[in-house]
C-alpha cells in the first residue's frame, strides 16, 4: 500500500514529500470509511437483529449484538400464508417481464427519438417525461377497472405490464440519451455499407448502448421488484402476492405495531436479490449512468 | 421474403407462448374472502379451516390483505365489479360501506336465524343502517387496560389491584417510575391516531364523555371526561412518566411499549393475551378495563371485524350460508373459543368450557358488553388519518399543553366533517 503514493508522485500528480501526503490519505481513507460505515450501518444492525428471538428484537433500548442466536424471525417470513418460495417465485417472474417489457419499448422508443425526424418530437417527449409526475396512485382504480375486463389482474403479465407503464418513461429517457451518445459516424459508415435503419440499431447502436439497457434493466428490476401498492391492488389471491405483500403482511401486528423480527430477516431477504444483481451489473451500471442518465 | 416469414414464424411462436403464459397463470375459481392482518385474520383461518373441512365442494380461499390497505383495496375491487365473494371488515367502516350500497343486505338471514339476535350489541348496531342488516360479528377485540405486575411489586403497589380511575393511573405511574431511569409509569403511541382511540376514548367514554359527532348536527367532544383525561396524560408527560419516544410513536410500538416490560401501565388490546403467551412467557401482568373518572366507571372500543357480502360477490347463496354458519354454536366454540379467540355472541363469549380458566380472556369477554363503538361515516377523516382532527387535538393537549383550544378546535373540525 505504501508503495502507491510513491508511484502517484513519480508520474507527477504531486510533488510534495511523501511524508506530508500521507496523513491526507489516512484523512481521505477515514472519511471513505465513516461514509461506508453510515451507510452500512442499518443493513448490518438489521442482519444482526434477525437472529435474535423476538422479546430482544423489541427492546427499547436496543441491544446491538444478540444475546441469544434465533431463527424464529426467518421461519416467520418463511411460513407466512403462501410460503416464502412462492412470493420470491412472483417476484422475479413479475420483474423479469418487467425487464422485457421495458427493453421492448424503450429501446425502439429511444432509437427513434434520437435518430429520426419526428414531428413535434421534443413535444413528444416533454409530454412523455410529464406522465412520470403523476402521481401513479391516481392511475390505480381507472386501470385495475381496465385490467379487470382484459382478464389481466391475479397475473403476471398483467402486473408487469403496470410496472413496465410506470417505469416506461424514465427506461426512454435512458435509451433516447444513450443513442444520442453515439457518433453520427458511425451510423453514416453503418449507412454506407447497406444497412437498414432496423440492422443499424441491431447490429451498430445496440452493442454500444448496452450500458444504458443494462441501466434500464436494473431501474427495472429494482422498481418492481419493491413495488407495492400495485402488487396488493392488482393481485387479490395470496398465491399471487409478491415479496412486498408478504414484508408489508407479515411486519403488521396490530393496529400499525410492527413485528420488529420478521421486519429485519425481511429486509435482509429481499435485499439479497437486489445485492446480487448490482455486483453481477456493477461495470455496466456505472458506465451506463455516464452514457445515459448524465448528460 | 424468407426473412420475413421467419419474423412472423418468431412473432407467433411469441404471441402463442405469450397466451399461453397468460392462461397459465390465471387462477382457478372458487369462494373467496377476504380478511385483514390481525385477529381477523386468526380468526378468519381457524373458521374457513372448519368449514373447508366439511365442505369439499364449497371451499373457500382466505387471503390475508394488509391491514393499512384494506379499504382501498376493496372500495377499488368493488368498483371494478370483482369484489370479494366474503369480507372480513374492520367494523368501523361498516357505515361509510353500508352508506355507499356496497354491501349485501342480509336483513332476511337476520330475521330468520336466532343467533344473529345473541350477538354482542355493538356489532348488531355497527352493522344496521336505515333498519337493514348488512352483517354480523365476526371476530371480536375490545381494549383494557393492562398493568406490569413485576413493577407494581417494585414500587410497592398492591399486584392485584388495577387502577380504577384515571387518577390513579396518574398516582401508581408516579410511583413506578421513580423505580428507575428507565422505567416509565405510563405508555401510548402519541402520533397514533387509532391507537388513542382504541385505548384513550375509552378513558373518557367511561367518564361519561361523547366522542364522535354522528352528523353536522350532532356534538362532539362534549364531557368534562374530555379535559380531565387530556390533562392527565398532559401532567404524566411533563413530570416524565411516559417514554420520551412516545411523543413520535406512530403506532410501530403500540404493543412493545407494554410488552418490553419497563412501562407499568398502558392501555392495549385483547389481542396481546395469546401474543404474550407466544412471544412473552414470562412476563407477569394483569388486564382490566379501561377506567373512567370515577370507581365503577369502566368502558372500552370494541373493535375487530364485521363480516359482510360486497355487492358483486359471485357466490352469494353460499356467502349468505356461510355468514350464518359463522353464528352456529359449532363455529364459535370448536372454531374461535377453542383456539383463544373470543366468541362474537354474548351467550356463549364468557360462557364456555374454553374460558373457564382463562381469567384475563374473560375480562375482554366483559369489556366486549361493556364497550362502545362510535357509529359514524367518515370515521378515517375525523380519526384515522394522520392528520385528524382527533390526533391533532391529543397532540396539541399532551405535547403542547393546550388543552382547551385543541378540544375547541377538534370539535369544529369533527363537526364539519360529519356534516359532508
Amino acid at each position: 500500500m505504501s508503495d502507491i503514493p510513491l508511484e502517484r508522485g513519480a508520474i507527477g500528480v504531486s510533488t510534495r514529500r511523501v511524508g506530508t501526503r500521507l496523513p491526507a490519505r489516512v484523512i481521505v481513507a477515514l472519511i471513505c470509511w465513516l461514509v461506508i460505515a453510515i451507510m452500512a450501518w442499518p443493513l448490518v444492525m438489521s442482519f444482526l437483529a434477525s437472529f435474535k428471538p423476538e422479546a430482544e428484537v423489541a427492546a427499547v433500548p436496543p441491544d446491538y449484538l444478540p444475546h441469544s442466536f434465533s431463527l424464529q424471525s426467518y421461519l416467520k417470513v418463511y411460513g407466512y400464508q403462501a410460503g416464502l418460495p412462492t412470493y420470491l417465485f412472483n417476484s422475479f417472474m413479475v420483474a423479469f417481464l418487467t425487464i422485457v417489457f421495458c427493453l421492448v419499448l424503450a429501446v425502439p422508443a429511444g432509437y427513434g427519438l434520437a435518430r429520426f425526424h419526428v414531428p413535434f418530437k421534443e413535444v413528444l417527449f416533454l409530454v412523455l417525461l410529464a406522465s412520470m409526475m403523476i402521481p401513479y396512485q391516481a392511475l390505480l382504480t381507472p386501470l385495475f377497472l381496465m385490467f379487470t375486463k382484459l382478464g389481466l389482474t391475479n397475473n403476471h403479465v398483467g402486473l408487469a405490464i403496470i410496472h413496465t407503464i410506470l417505469q416506461l418513461p424514465f427506461s426512454v429517457y435512458v435509451m433516447r440519451n444513450a443513442f444520442e451518445g453515439i457518433p453520427r459516424e458511425l451510423e453514416e459508415a453503418a449507412i454506407v455499407d447497406g444497412c437498414s435503419p432496423l440492422q443499424i440499431l441491431g447490429r451498430i447502436f445496440m452493442p454500444l448502448a448496452m450500458p444504458g439497457m443494462v441501466t434500464v434493466s436494473l431501474f427495472a428490476f429494482i422498481m418492481s421488484w419493491n413495488e407495492f401498492l400495485a402488487a396488493l391492488i392488482f393481485m387479490s389471491k395470496e398465491t399471487a402476492f409478491t415479496l412486498p405483500v408478504l414484508l408489508t403482511g407479515v411486519i403488521d401486528s396490530f393496529y400499525g405495531s410492527v413485528s420488529w423480527g420478521p421486519l429485519q430477516a425481511g429486509v435482509v431477504v429481499s435485499v439479497i436479490p437486489c445485492i446480487a444483481i448490482y455486483f453481477l451489473l456493477q461495470r455496466y451500471y456505472v458506465s451506463g449512468f455516464l452514457s445515459g442518465a448524465v448528460k | 421474403m424468407r426473412v420475413l416469414n421467419a419474423r412472423r414464424v418468431g412473432a407467433a411462436v411469441l404471441a402463442t407462448a405469450t397466451a399461453a403464459f397468460m392462461t397459465g397463470t390465471v387462477f382457478a375459481q372458487e369462494m373467496t374472502m377476504w380478511v385483514r392482518d390481525g385477529t381477523a385474520a386468526n380468526a378468519g383461518k381457524v373458521l374457513v379451516d372448519l368449514w373447508n373441512e366439511s365442505r369439499p365442494d364449497n371451499r373457500i380461499e382466505l387471503t390475508v390483505i394488509p391491514n393499512l390497505q384494506m379499504v382501498t383495496k376493496l372500495a377499488t375491487s368493488i368498483a371494478a365489479g370483482e369484489p370479494p365473494d366474503l369480507i372480513s371488515l374492520d367494523l368501523i367502516y361498516m357505515p361509510d360501506f353500508m352508506k355507499a350500497d356496497s354491501l349485501v343486505d342480509i336483513s332476511d338471514e337476520a330475521a330468520e336465524n336466532p343467533n344473529f339476535d345473541k350477538v354482542i350489541d355493538a356489532y348488531k348496531d355497527i352493522s344496521s343502517y336505515e333498519g337493514r342488516t348488512y352483517g354480523t360479528g365476526f371476530a371480536p377485540d375490545v381494549s383494557v387496560i393492562a398493568w406490569n405486575k413485576d413493577l407494581f411489586r417494585e414500587a410497592g403497589l398492591d399486584p392485584e389491584k388495577p387502577p380504577r380511575t384515571i387518577y390513579e393511573i396518574h398516582e401508581m405511574a408516579k410511583k413506578i417510575a421513580a423505580l428507575g431511569d428507565d422505567t416509565y409509569g405510563f405508555y401510548f403511541a402519541g402520533s397514533c391516531p387509532g391507537c388513542n382511540i382504541f385505548v384513550t376514548s375509552p378513558l373518557m367514554v367511561a367518564g361519561g364523555a361523547k366522542i364522535l359527532p354522528r352528523d353536522g348536527e350532532d356534538t362532539a367532544l362534549e364531557g368534562e371526561a374530555v379535559k380531565e383525561v387530556l390533562q392527565v396524560y398532559r401532567d404524566m408527560w411533563t413530570e416524565g412518566l411516559v417514554p420520551e419516544s412516545a411523543e413520535t410513536d406512530n403506532g410501530a410500538n403500540f404493543v412493545s411499549g407494554f410488552t418490553n416490560g419497563n412501562v407499568g401501565i398502558a392501555g392495549t388490546g385483547g389481542f396481546v393475551i395469546p401474543l404474550m403467551e407466544s412471544d412473552f412467557p414470562d412476563l407477569d401482568y394483569g388486564v382490566a378495563l379501561l377506567p373512567g373518572l370515577e370507581e365503577g366507571q369502566v368502558s372500552g372500543f370494541v373493535g375487530g371485524d364485521t363480516i359482510a357480502i360486497p355487492r358483486g360477490s359471485k357466490n352469494e347463496e353460499l356467502a349468505r350460508e356461510f355468514i350464518n354458519w359463522v353464528l352456529t354454536d359449532e363455529a364459535q366454540l370448536e372454531g374461535l373459543a377453542k383456539n383463544g379467540i373470543l366468541p362474537v355472541r354474548a351467550d356463549l363469549a364468557t360462557d364456555n368450557k374454553y374460558f373457564a380458566d382463562q381469567p384475563k380472556v374473560q375480562v375482554t369477554a366483559e369489556a366486549l358488553k361493556v364497550g362502545y363503538v362510535p357509529w359514524v361515516f367518515h370515521f378515517a377523516d375525523m380519526v384515522n388519518s394522520d392528520a385528524s382532527p382527533w390526533i391533532n387535538m391529543l397532540q396539541r393537549a399532551v405535547f403542547d399543553g393546550e388543552i382547551d383550544e385543541a378540544i375547541e378546535e377538534a370539535r369544529e373540525r369533527m363537526i364539519e366533517i360529519a356534516g359532508e
